[in-house]
Parts: structure tokens; C-alpha cells; sequence
């Protein structure tokens, strides 16, 4: 056997004293369920003289666990560890790397034999110890007590203090080593992104809150606070600056509002301090994973990205009304890349507002969130951070690129033109057999659909309505039988109305048939012709007007459908508006189905 | 001769001809080549190769453009025509190379169009 373990790492480790990459035995592993969150795995680990149970291995490491190699007996080596003190005393020793040097077979069995590690009780060494391993001078401990601090063991390392925190004696703790098993440490990092206070007010009571995400070189956390601690610290923590930062609580993160990567978040309490830190040119500055543009295809619908790209070109800023009514600022920007692919990206409020795209600058954004609305498209959240012409390698790459040659390339975009186009390649093709077989429009949301749809019948009863002649109103005018027609919406009469069209028409494809409902531009379309000459026809002109729905039958359309169930005095049916009418590409349509025929045989 | 209009005359392409030797077919190309005698044409199909197109009486008006002729295959592998037609759609264009793709998945797939 040639395997040495580190024989008294383990007191070194419980004492927090810096052990270079010990070697030891793992001898019993237990998984422990962390609710939500993802499993934990606590080792027993032996170096030969002692064992010793509180060894946490941090997530980053569960696959060695998950796959079977760290099993009973196997020896390691550890890399990298962080000793944490618990509220009660108890010491975990938290490992955040280490690497399997032998498999349990070729070790065979248990090396030494092992007892218990108990804190304070340091045994002395035991001459039955049947290890060979010459080990080095184990402090004599008589007295059963505490062993505090003063007694430095002398053949530890000293404990390195890193910056030394001011006030604390505790040692500065990565942020990649934290967490909820432990509340002493403090940890040393940047904010890289502050954001302003928010308000809540619901049934439970309303109350204020800011997030901040901090960063340091072993990884990123978000950490909110509420209510007093926002009071107390949002004045005094600045983006870009660095501060030590101890005590706060920790849980698990909430991957819906955090795209950082770490399993945990923290919470500022009442004991958590906050406090600069000057010396710190040391500690990263904001963490990005760029993903190339032409990749974001493949990534899924709502998730959160970092992306850096070339402004290719900027829309003006736009005001929109949000469902609850709120107003707000957005512009769109596109950008490219050197995969030569171009995305559009939706900014909100005050980054859309101040944005100044003069000049084709480069933009990064650190937490987008890709959406799938209209092919593929980015929108920045409150948490997402925008920088224009930002400090970074990749940055300075993409400009000379752009410079050189990027700027000749038309760029592929991968956000369809809306309503253009007879169907991008995200279009949601179906049947209309497909659109019951598979209960579209039964969810929360409504579904999309398109098809290829022959007009079997038109009702020409009521396909007409007495619309408010006031420009963007469309609302129906009740006749006041005086000449005059009343709008409620613009609470007004006119001595005139306009006629807009709501159309009932039977759409059939090979498999089935469907009634839909056409507003105004999809009516027109379909009918071939407008709705003021149609409803003029239908004043004047009976068999004119017969004839223009008769002439509109067995035409044939692309059509863009929206379809939702919707219930009416509890009876519940799916209702489909056309949304666009396009008259049929057969070309684009028969290269379509072409391509599904090639892919059905392939199958 | 009048056989030609009676059978089924199922759509090929240049190189499918040998194998519709003394069978009716149907053929679109584009206009190459008119002989002078106005009595034979060479039509190019979706895949640039090319077919002799052998008439009956010369040619009396113009041709060029999409022809889709009807007519038996020869021993040559030329086709003599009992009719043709002007393919004149320039709204859209006559796409021949879509055209040759729903020719093979026809062949491919003679379970689903059973033409002859």
C-alpha cells in the first residue's frame, strides 16, 4: 500500500489552520435531502489517526458522489477547503475541491485505525497505531477544556491573513464556500450591480427592499435587504465598490429573479455588517459568460444570458402601456456578433431612454432575458446590468473585428420582422385537425397557429357593425334614431359612422374545418374588399354584396390564428381570430411540405 | 398514338427517361435549343440535363420559356411529343428546381402516388 495520509490534518482542519492539500481516507458517506435545493453530501474522513464526520462537500463537487467514485475507502486529496464555525461551536470543514487519488478497490480497506476526533481531546500518539507514516509532533493537551486560540500548534501553517478584516480576527471566506451551515465569516467583494429600492405593498403588509450582486475571485452571490437594513445600508454601498461584508443569512436562491451562479442567496439581518474595504484592486470586477449570439437559439425560452454585441442599428424610443396600466419607456437595439447572427434587444425604462447608440458602440448586457417572441429576442430585466463601450477583452475584440470586417456583413437576424414575411422558421405550423388533437388555445395563455386554410363559408349576417367614426376609436355607436350616433367610449354623437367589418368565416383544410373570426384587415383580405364599399354594397346594392361573398369562397389563404377557450355563461369554446391573411406562396408552400415529407420519411 | 392521352402519364425528369422506354410521359423543361425544321426542341430540366423533344408537325408559333410536353419515350430516349404546352407564368415564375424536388419525392414514394 502505498498510500500516505496526512496523519493530523484533520485537528489542523477543525482548528481552521491551513493544511496544504492533506491526503485522506473518505471512510462513510451520507446524503443529506437539502429540501429545494440540491443534495448535500457529508463525509467522514480519516487521516489515519483520527476521523472525523462534519466534512461538507460543497455542490460544485456532488457529480464525484453522484457518479459513484467517491465511495467508502477511497483516499483523497484535498485541494481546497474552508474550515466554517457553526452558531454552536461545531466546526465544518466545507471542501471545495479535491481529487480521488485511489479508488476504494485499489486501496482495499480501511488505513490505520482511526478514532473519533473529539475537539480539545487531541490523542496522544498511540504506539499501536500500526501506520508507518512518521508523524509529526502532536501538541500534548492534557486538560480536557477548551483549546482556544493561543495554543499555535507549531507545525501548522500560520493561518494566512489575507487582508485582514478590520474589526474581525475572522479569516476572509470565499463566496464560493458559503453556505446556510454556517454564519461566521466574512467575505471580501465587489458590487457589480446595485439595484434602487423597490416597494411592495400586499395583503401581508408592504415593505421596501434592494439587491445587490457581489462577486469576488471564487464566484457571485446576490444579496438583498429589506426594510431597516435598506434604511442602513443603501446609502452606504456603491456599485463598483468593494466591502467586507459578514453575517448574513443565507438560503436558497431563487433561480426565477437571479440568473448568478451560486445555489444560495444571502439576506442582510440586523447583526450583518457592511464595511469598505480600500486595498482591493485584487477582487474582480464584474463575472460574464458571453454567449455568442448565433447559440442563443439553442438555449431555452426564458433564460437569462449575458451577451456582448456590436449596435448595429437603434429604434427610437417607444412609450407603452403595461397590462396594469402602467407606462413605460422601451427601445429596441440590434445587435451583432461575430457569428454573424443579429438579435433584436428590448431595453425598458430609463436604460432605453438614455441609451445613446450614436457611433455603433458596443453594448454588453450581464443578465438578459431570452424570450421566443417573434423567433428569437432578448429583453433586459431590473436586474440586468447595461454597459455601452464596457471595460472588457471581449469588447475590445468585437470592435476591431467590426472595424475590420464585421461592418460589410448583413448579419442574419434571428428575430422575425413582425407580421412579415409568410412565415419566418419559427413559425407554429398546424393542421386544423392538429389544433384540436392537440387542444391548442386550452391553456393559461392563448396559442398561436398557423395553417393553410380554404374559405368554405362566410356569413354575411351581422359581418358589418356601426363603428365610431373618431380616428383610432373603433368602438360600436348606438343609433339614436334621431341621425346622430352615440360613442360611449369618446362620449360623443356624430351625424355619422364608419362601417368595420366582423367576419364568421368556415376555413377547411384536408383534415378538418374550423370557424374563425376576422376583424377589419383580415376581413378586407379575405373578401378582397373594403369595408366601407362593402357596407356601401349592403345599403345600395343587395346582389352586388351577395356577390362579393360569393366570389370569396374556396380562396385559398395562409392564415395567423390566435386561439383561446373562452367561456360564456360556463360554456366554454375555443375561439380562433384571425390575426393576418396572406394569399398562399405556393412556392414557399410546397418547399415546406416537401421538406416535411423528406423529414417524415427520415423518421 | 392516341394511347398517349388515354393511359396515365406519370411526371419525369431527364434522367428517369431510360426507364419509361415505349411508355407515355409527362416532361417540363425549359427551352435550349429549337432545331430549324422547327420539328425538335431540347429542353432543360430542374437538374440541367437535357431531353430531345421530337413534334410531329413544326413548330408554328413561338416557343421559350417552361414547355411541358406529353408524349412516348422513344428507344433513343427522346420523347415524341403529341402535345405541348406553354408554361407562361411569369406573375409567380416556373420554378424548376422546386418542381424536379416534388418529382423525386413522387418516385420516392410511389405507396402515396400511384400514377402508372
Amino acid at each position: 500500500m502505498d498510500v500516505v495520509l496526512s496523519e493530523g490534518a484533520i485537528e489542523s482542519l477543525v482548528k481552521g489552520q491551513e493544511v496544504d492539500s492533506p491526503v485522506l481516507q473518505m471512510v462513510n458517506i451520507r446524503k443529506i435531502d437539502g429540501g429545494n435545493g440540491p443534495a448535500r453530501f457529508r463525509l467522514m474522513m480519516s487521516d489515519g489517526m483520527y476521523t472525523m464526520s462534519s466534512f461538507m462537500l460543497s455542490t460544485q463537487l456532488n457529480p464525484l458522489a453522484e457518479q459513484n467514485q467517491l465511495v467508502p475507502n477511497c483516499v483523497c486529496l484535498l485541494r481546497k477547503s474552508v474550515t466554517n464555525i457553526l452558531k454552536d461551536g461545531r466546526r465544518v470543514v466545507v471542501v471545495l475541491d479535491m481529487e480521488i487519488m485511489k479508488t476504494a478497490e485499489e486501496v482495499g480497506g480501511k488505513i490505520g485505525e482511526p478514532t473519533p476526533y473529539v475537539e480539545g481531546q487531541a490523542k496522544a500518539p498511540q504506539p499501536a497505531v500500526p501506520t508507518p507514516t512518521t508523524r509529526p509532533l502532536q501538541p500534548q493537551n492534557g486538560n480536557d477544556g477548551m483549546n482556544k486560540g493561543p495554543n499555535k500548534q507549531p507545525f501548522a501553517k500560520k493561518t494566512p491573513v489575507a487582508p485582514s478584516t478590520p474589526g474581525g480576527s475572522s479569516k476572509i471566506a470565499p463566496i464560493a464556500s458559503l453556505n446556510p451551515y454556517q454564519s461566521k465569516w466574512t467575505i471580501r467583494a465587489r458590487i457589480t450591480n446595485k439595484g434602487s429600492i423597490r416597494t411592495w405593498s400586499n395583503s401581508r403588509g408592504e415593505g421596501k427592499l434592494f439587491s445587490m450582486d457581489l462577486v469576488d475571485e471564487s464566484g457571485e452571490i446576490r444579496v438583498t435587504a429589506f426594510n431597516q437594513e435598506v434604511d442602513k445600508f443603501f446609502t452606504l454601498v456603491e456599485q463598483g465598490k468593494v466591502y467586507y461584508i459578514s453575517k448574513g443569512t443565507l438560503k436558497m436562491a431563487n433561480k426565477q429573479y437571479s440568473s448568478l451562479k451560486n445555489d444560495y442567496e444571502m439576506t442582510l439581518n440586523g447583526e450583518s455588517t457592511v464595511i469598505p474595504c480600500d486595498d482591493a484592486h485584487d477582487v474582480p470586477t464584474l463575472q460574464c459568460s458571453f454567449v455568442p449570439i448565433g447559440d442563443l437559439e439553442a438555449r431555452e425560452k426564458d433564460s437569462i444570458v449575458d451577451v456582448i454585441g456590436v449596435v448595429k442599428t437603434v429604434e427610437d424610443v417607444t412609450r407603452i402601456t403595461t397590462k396594469n396600466s402602467r407606462e413605460v419607456s422601451k427601445r429596441n437595439v440590434h445587435l451583432m456578433d461575430m457569428s454573424g447572427r443579429v438579435i433584436t434587444v428590448t431595453m425598458w425604462g430609463t436604460d432605453a431612454e438614455n441609451f445613446d447608440g450614436s457611433g455603433q458602440p458596443i453594448l454588453a448586457i450581464k443578465g438578459a432575458r431570452l424570450s421566443d417572441f417573434g423567433g428569437r429576442s432578448l429583453s433586459t430585466l431590473f436586474s440586468s446590468v447595461v454597459m455601452t463601450n464596457p471595460d472588457l477583452p471581449e469588447a475590445y475584440k468585437l470592435r476591431g473585428w467590426y472595424d475590420k470586417e464585421g461592418h460589410a456583413m448583413d448579419g442574419q437576424s434571428m428575430t422575425e420582422a413582425r407580421g412579415g414575411g409568410g412565415g419566418g422558421a419559427n413559425t407554429n405550423w398546424k393542421t386544423l385537425a392538429d389544433v384540436k388533437n392537440e387542444h391548442l388555445g386550452h391553456g393559461e395563455k392563448a396559442d398561436y397557429f398557423s395553417c393553410i386554410g380554404t374559405v368554405v363559408h362566410l356569413r354575411k349576417e351581422n359581418c358589418l357593425y356601426q363603428a365610431c367614426p373618431s380616428k383610432d376609436c373603433n368602438k360600436k355607436v348606438v343609433d339614436q334614431h334621431n341621425g346622430m350616433y352615440r360613442c360611449e367610449k369618446c362620449d360623443k354623437e356624430f351625424p355619422e359612422f364608419k362601417y368595420r367589418l366582423m367576419l364568421s368565416a368556415n376555413v377547411a383544410d384536408f383534415g378538418d374545418n374550423q370557424w374563425v373570426t376576422c376583424f377589419q384587415d383580415t376581413a378586407e383580405a379575405i373578401l378582397g374588399q373594403n369595408a366601407a364599399y362593402i357596407g356601401q354594397l349592403k345599403d345600395t346594392n343587395e346582389a352586388a354584396f351577395d356577390e362579393i361573398f360569393q366570389q370569396a369562397n374556396f380562396n385559398t389563404f395562409v392564415l395567423r390564428n390566435r386561439v383561446k377557450l373562452e367561456t360564456y355563461n360556463d360554456e366554454s369554446r375555443i375561439k380562433v381570430t384571425v390575426m393576418d391573411a396572406k394569399p398562399v406562396d405556393h412556392k414557399e408552400y410546397s418547399k415546406r411540405l416537401i421538406m416535411n415529407i423528406r423529414k417524415l420519411a427520415a423518421k | 398514338m392516341s394511347s398517349v392521352f388515354e393511359s396515365p402519364k406519370p411526371r419525369i425528369n431527364a434522367s428517369m427517361l431510360s426507364q419509361y422506354v415505349s411508355k407515355p410521359v409527362c416532361f417540363a423543361g425549359r427551352v435550349q435549343k429549337i432545331h430549324p425544321s422547327g420539328r425538335s426542341l431540347t429542353l432543360l430540366d430542374g437538374e440541367g440535363k437535357t431531353a430531345q423533344v421530337e413534334l410531329n408537325d413544326p413548330l408554328d408559333e413561338e416557343v421559350s420559356g417552361i414547355v411541358e410536353v406529353v408524349g412516348m419515350v422513344s428507344n433513343k430516349g427522346t420523347i415524341m411529343a403529341s402535345a405541348y404546352i406553354l408554361l407562361r407564368d411569369d406573375k409567380y415564375g416556373f420554378d424548376l428546381e422546386l418542381y424536379n424536388e416534388a418529382l423525386k419525392v413522387i418516385h420516392d414514394f410511389p405507396q402515396y402516388y400511384p400514377f402508372q
